[in-house]
């Protein structure tokens, strides 16, 4: 189901999914539109805008915990103007079912937005590049002596692309390396940031963001 | 400044001469068989002088400044008064002649409290007025600026998404149908210009007014810096109720500004950021525990001090070297 005011955007975005195969359930205007149709329709995933009406501050993000609150296994992919790590850890924190933040412009990179759609109904993670380039490069600018500048160059997009949820498969894509050296990489940025390596995607995005978030609190 | 500190040296320099002169005098009638107190003549001289003197003095500084030399006027006046009263006095007491140059004396005071009064009245009613519509302009501008940064998102920026979406399935359907590539450089090409000018409208819109400080407050904006800074950051605020939104913007860029200074010249430091509203004030304290020996004058700073005293706060800066740098501000406020 998808939740935005704007109804260009809603129509658009209504019709590319459709375009490549997901069905559409419901749409809705603002939160209490949301949570109606997450009652009564049941989907996989909700798609929801953070700015909504009547107040146009964060009613999106607000309503989609609400539904989270009622229906913990709901998926949800919070489309945003702006990058504000606040919300998506809020996101993160609501529970362990598939989350994204993306910025709307991706929206226009047809295959990789749906990469992500699919990755967070089936309960993986989808954050947005910038929302994790913003943590790494701030966390890196100020604390000069923490384990994140003990990663090389290679090692910190990796890393970057694991908190977005990538696959081993498609890091090895967009670095256009081996499998075999994107699963070296990883091995190494766990050692070094002495994390436990898992199979899954979800829990090593957590756990990136986990340490990012600890290293400075 | 100086002159407080100089002050008691002043004060015993006008008073020990005629002090002397009188006890001298006084020493001088007695030896002489104390008959007729003539010293009361010469100590009355003395007196006169000094008390002339220290009235001068005295009008000459009462605030404020334009009401000066009316004060001067009004208290040598009245020791001119009083000294005519006591020449009446020690003359015998008869016919009170002194009645009549009081008459004049007051009437000149008079006429110059007449003249300057009205221009007294209309220089605080001007300031007034100047004080109200100055922040009734920064308000208006705060909440434009506001409206501002929320037209780019919901406008400007929400058709440009739009436009991105479609030139990005138009790319889709182009690729599946086989068209040529250089066709299909156009589009992509097209879409990354439209993606481009998101982002330019995003950091445009950042720059006027965070999103999240309209959103969700003061507290939340300033919790979401110390949570991006890299080092320790604690915040302690205790804000009641939402100050207007030039109060809100003007404390969150006097954070932000410290915290990219800390970031810059201590990074690493701990910071700790205090907030607090008392009665019409807004206080922000932010202390690091880095290397001190900031620039008070540097750009930032002066910028930010700017900013705060254009809403007749203040802003100061502590940074003694080795023990840290102090940020405080405080910003008047009307909930």
């Amino acid at each position: 189901m998808i939740v935005e005011d704007h109804a260009l955007l809603r129509e658009g975005m209504v019709a590319l999914l459709q375009e490549n195969g997901i069905e559409v359930a419901g749409q809705a205007q603002d939160g209490p539109g949301l949570l109606r149709i997450v009652d009564g329709h049941k989907p996989d995933l909700a798609i929801c805008d953070v700015r909504l009406p009547p107040t146009f501050t964060d009613e999106g993000i607000r309503a989609a915990l609400e539904a989270r609150r009622r229906h913990p296994e709901l998926a949800i992919l919070v489309l945003s103007q702006y990058v504000e790590p606040a919300y998506s850890g809020e996101l993160l924190a609501s529970g362990q079912s598939g989350v994204g933040y993306l910025l709307k412009e991706r929206v226009s990179e047809v295959r990789t937005f749906i990469d992500a759609v699919g990755r967070v109904a089936a309960g993986g993670t989808a954050l947005d590049r910038e929302v994790v380039s913003t943590l790494v490069r701030e966390r890196h600018d100020a604390a000069s002596d923490t384990a994140i500048d003990a990663l090389t160059t290679r090692e910190r997009e990796t890393l970057e692309l694991i908190a977005q949820g990538r696959s081993n498969a498609a890091i090895a894509r967009e670095l256009v390396v081996t499998l075999g050296a994107v699963e070296k990489h990883i091995s190494n940025i766990f050692a070094k940031l002495e994390l436990p390596a898992t199979d899954d995607d979800h829990r090593r995005v957590i756990a990136v963001l986990t340490y990012l978030r600890a290293t400075g609190a | 400044m100086t002159n407080r500190i100089g002050e008691p040296l002043v004060r015993r320099a006008v008073l020990m001469p005629p002090a002397g002169t009188v006890c001298l005098l006084l020493i001088i009638w007695a030896l002489t068989g104390a008959g007729y107190f003539w010293p009361m003549w010469p100590i009355f001289g003395v007196a006169f002088v000094t008390a002339l003197f220290l009235a001068g003095r005295w009008g000459w500084r009462r605030p404020p400044e334009h009401t000066r030399g009316l004060a001067t006027a009004a208290a040598v006046s009245g020791v001119v008064f009083l000294g005519q009263c006591a020449i009446w006095l020690m003359s015998g007491a008869g016919y009170f002649w002194p009645v009549w140059p009081l008459l004049g004396l007051s009437v000149l005071v008079g006429v110059g409290w007449m003249i300057d009064r009205p221009r007294e009245r209309s220089l605080e009613g001007r300031v007034d007025e100047l004080t109200r519509t100055r922040s009734g302009a920064l308000d208006v501008q705060a909440s434009e600026l506001r409206r501002i940064e929320r037209d780019l998102h919901d406008g400007a920026q929400a058709r440009l998404v739009a436009l991105s979406m479609q030139l990005g399935r138009a790319e889709e359907r182009l690729a599946n149908t086989g068209v040529g590539e250089s066709d299909l450089d156009l589009v992509r090409r097209a879409k990354e210009e439209a993606v481009a000018a998101i982002g330019e409208l995003r950091d445009l819109a950042r720059g006027i007014s965070p999103p999240v400080l309209a959103d969700r407050g003061l507290e939340a904006a300033v919790q979401s810096l110390a949570d991006r800074a890299g080092a320790e950051v604690s915040v302690n605020a205790d804000i009641p109720h939402r100050p207007p939104p030039v109060v809100e913007n003007a404390a969150y860029f006097v954070v932000a500004e410290a915290l990219t200074n800390t970031a810059k010249h201590a990074p690493g430091a701990a910071v700790r950021i205090t907030i607090w509203s008392e009665h019409d004030e807004l206080g922000i304290v932010v202390a690091d525990a880095g290397v001190g020996g900031a620039d008070p004058l540097g750009g930032g700073l002066t910028g930010l001090r700017q900013r705060v005293e254009a809403l007749d706060g203040w802003l100061q800066v502590t940074s003694p070297v080795g023990e840290g740098t102090t940020v405080r501000a405080v910003l008047p406020c009307e909930w």
